[in-house]
């Protein structure tokens, strides 16, 4: 006998072989994994079929990339540190490395650039699945990811950006998000800005950058970025937004820039608040000129972000979203209404149960004389063919 | 019309260096915490203000840092140093108080730190491991770290590690335990600090960064 059986000595890093069955810890999950329980399931499920019928009424077409892919496929069209965050094994046979795939857009970007490379632009595609990372985010330690977006292929015009931000919106709005706010950025503003009107070294670039993400005056300051500072400020609903930032805009580099979100932000109109923050640039990495986030108040952080790009490899225009509900399911489950449910007792009339079910009751039957209605859930009970609450 | 405020605004602010030099200029924009704020025997955590609709909580310096990342607070003050150690990606630092001023600096013994540092890599005694694996790195220097919450300057002398990185302002603790200050990473002075998406969401935090903001420039001016 080891001292294995006394599970308070057991190291959680274990091998799950030596760890009996008793053990509390042969159930543990990995952190950032989780059981989605029926509450929950039934909000997820609820939510995703919302929105992506809101997003096929607008004629994007659902398609289901694979989980894994060749990791150096998969890679190529990714941009930034994403890639370190897949989970990679060998294929036992190709022998080459797969990964699990952290992020869908780089797949519908291979789709549009293969399978449907011929098909009619712009094409409009929508997808929903699991995605996976190894290490979480920072202040997020879940690491596996519902994701649903769409992308619109062949276009990165101001109409593509206003259709694509107003189907962002009504997904959110169709999934249960109240008070939309779509947060607007321009992510090459300081490529832009710092090859003219102001100008900056090489090798300063990436530090202004930096500092404007986490909008940091005094650390801009020490960067060399001190023409830069007023841009943080130059943010907030969009008409003042808009209006500050072509205060600062002497020479009119930026000019055809503000008039474009203007018109995006004249598409969408009442649908959403509209905010401009021109320097956000955190998570936007691969995006050409506009971006957007997505929050809703009955939801903590961000719930999504879009824009316009071009597909890695094959460099066609393209501008799409993606949408991670959790936060928002998180606020919904516990508002799910009870549904009322109908209990058949053993030897029930069978077609009455039928007929029921056809015009959507919710049944459970009985497989023992013994099983408790109430306890069960059941609202109601079938008595020879009526309906009486329990 | 006034507009209805459903939700409490919670304002974080660190025990220690700097409260003293925050206070006045939280007051001046309009942030005031309630007489119990002050009563030292008060063990209460969390304050009303002056404002109905907003409270402070006092906590450490390091957990301003993260109750405003997660959006537990909305804003909060704290010290540049604590904003570089957690590099979060939530936190915006929309603006440089200009209070609570110091420096965060290497320093080791005066004899030097040889005897106990490896062919390639150091071993630092420090409360910012992040901040210091960074530095050493791009020194091309692996840093061992040694955590520790407080008391650094003990460590060279007791062998646990042969340098610290630790806020500096007169130097005189150092001087006391035999430290000289051998190379300085930062300087450090107070930042207004708030969340990304309660900056994006919530028209108050605009309001107030726009008045804090206000303030400093008119003491650039000044």
């Amino acid at each position: 006998m080891t001292d294995r059986t006394d599970p308070s000595s057991a190291p959680a890093s274990a091998p799950s072989t030596s760890i009996p069955l008793a053990s509390p810890l042969a159930d543990l999950l990995p952190e950032g994994l989780a059981d989605c329980l029926p509450a929950a399931a039934a909000a997820t499920t609820q939510a995703m079929a919302a929105a992506l019928e809101a997003m096929d009424l607008h004629g994007y077409d659902r398609v289901s990339p694979p989980l894994v892919e060749f990791e150096a496929a998969l890679a190529r069209r990714m941009n930034g540190d994403s890639p370190q965050r897949m989970f990679r094994f060998i294929d036992p046979v190709s022998l080459r490395t797969l990964a699990l795939r952290s992020d869908i857009t780089p797949q519908i970007g291979r789709i549009a650039a293969t399978g449907l490379r011929d098909a009619a632009r712009p094409l409009r595609l929508c997808y929903a699945g699991e995605v996976a990372l190894i290490r979480a985010d920072q202040l997020d330690p879940t690491r596996q990811r519902l994701q649903l977006g769409a992308e619109l292929i062949g276009s990165d015009t101001v109409a593509a950006a206003a259709e694509i931000v107003i189907l962002a919106v009504e997904a959110l709005k169709a999934a249960g998000a109240r008070d939309i706010s779509v947060d607007f950025t321009m992510p090459d503003l300081v490529d832009v800005l710092a090859a003219g009107p102001m100008p900056l070294q090489a090798e300063q670039i990436a530090a202004v950058r930096r500092e404007l993400d986490t909008k940091d005056a005094g650390g801009l300051k020490a960067a060399g970025g001190d023409a830069y500072l007023p841009l943080l400020y130059a943010t907030g609903d969009i008409e003042r937004a808009a209006e500050l930032l072509r205060g600062l805009d002497d020479g009119g580099a930026l000019t055809s820039r503000i008039d474009a979100f203007e018109q995006v932000a004249a598409h969408v109109g009442d649908a959403a608040r509209i905010t401009l923050d021109p320097t956000e640039r955190h998570g936007f990495e691969y995006q050409s000129w506009f971006g957007f986030t997505l929050y809703a108040a009955n939801a903590t952080g961000a719930l999504g972000r879009g824009g316009t790009y071009h597909i890695v490899g094959s460099d066609e225009a393209a501008t799409g979203f993606s949408l991670y509900l959790d936060p928002l399911i998180d606020a919904l489950t516990g508002a799910i209404a009870k549904r009322d449910t109908l209990f058949l007792p053993q030897g029930h009339d069978r077609s009455a149960a039928d007929r029921l079910r056809a015009i959507g009751w919710r049944t459970i039957a009985a497989l023992h004389d013994a099983d408790d209605a109430a306890a069960l859930g059941c609202t109601h009970r079938l008595i020879g063919i009526d309906v009486q609450p329990v | 019309m006034p507009r209805i405020m459903p939700t409490f605004l919670t304002f974080a602010i660190p025990k220690g260096r700097i409260l003293d030099e925050a206070l006045p200029v939280m007051s001046r924009a309009g942030v005031v915490p309630e007489d119990a704020f002050h009563d030292k025997a008060n063990r209460s955590l969390s304050f009303a203000t002056t404002r109905d609709d907003m409270r402070l909580i006092r906590v450490r310096a390091f957990d301003v840092a993260t109750f405003v990342a997660h959006g537990a607070a909305q804003m909060g003050i704290v010290g540049s140093d604590v904003i570089e150690e957690f590099d979060y990606s939530d936190l915006y630092a929309p603006v440089d108080l200009d209070i609570g001023h110091c420096r965060l600096a290497v320093a080791e013994p005066a004899e030097g730190a040889a005897a106990i540092d490896g062919a390639s890599h150091v071993r630092v005694a420090t409360k910012y491991p992040n901040i210091t694996r960074r530095h050493f790195e791009a020194c091309g220097k692996q840093a061992e770290c040694v955590k520790l919450n407080g008391a650094m300057e003990l460590a060279p002398s007791l062998g646990l590690a042969g340098r610290i990185v630790d806020l500096v302002s007169t130097g005189a603790t150092l001087k006391q335990n035999g430290l000289v200050e051998t190379r300085r990473i930062m300087d450090v002075s107070a930042r207004l600090i708030v969340n990304r998406a309660a900056l994006k969401t919530d028209p108050r935090i605009a309001e107030l960064v726009n008045t804090f903001r206000s303030l400093a420039d008119r003491r650039d001016a000044a």
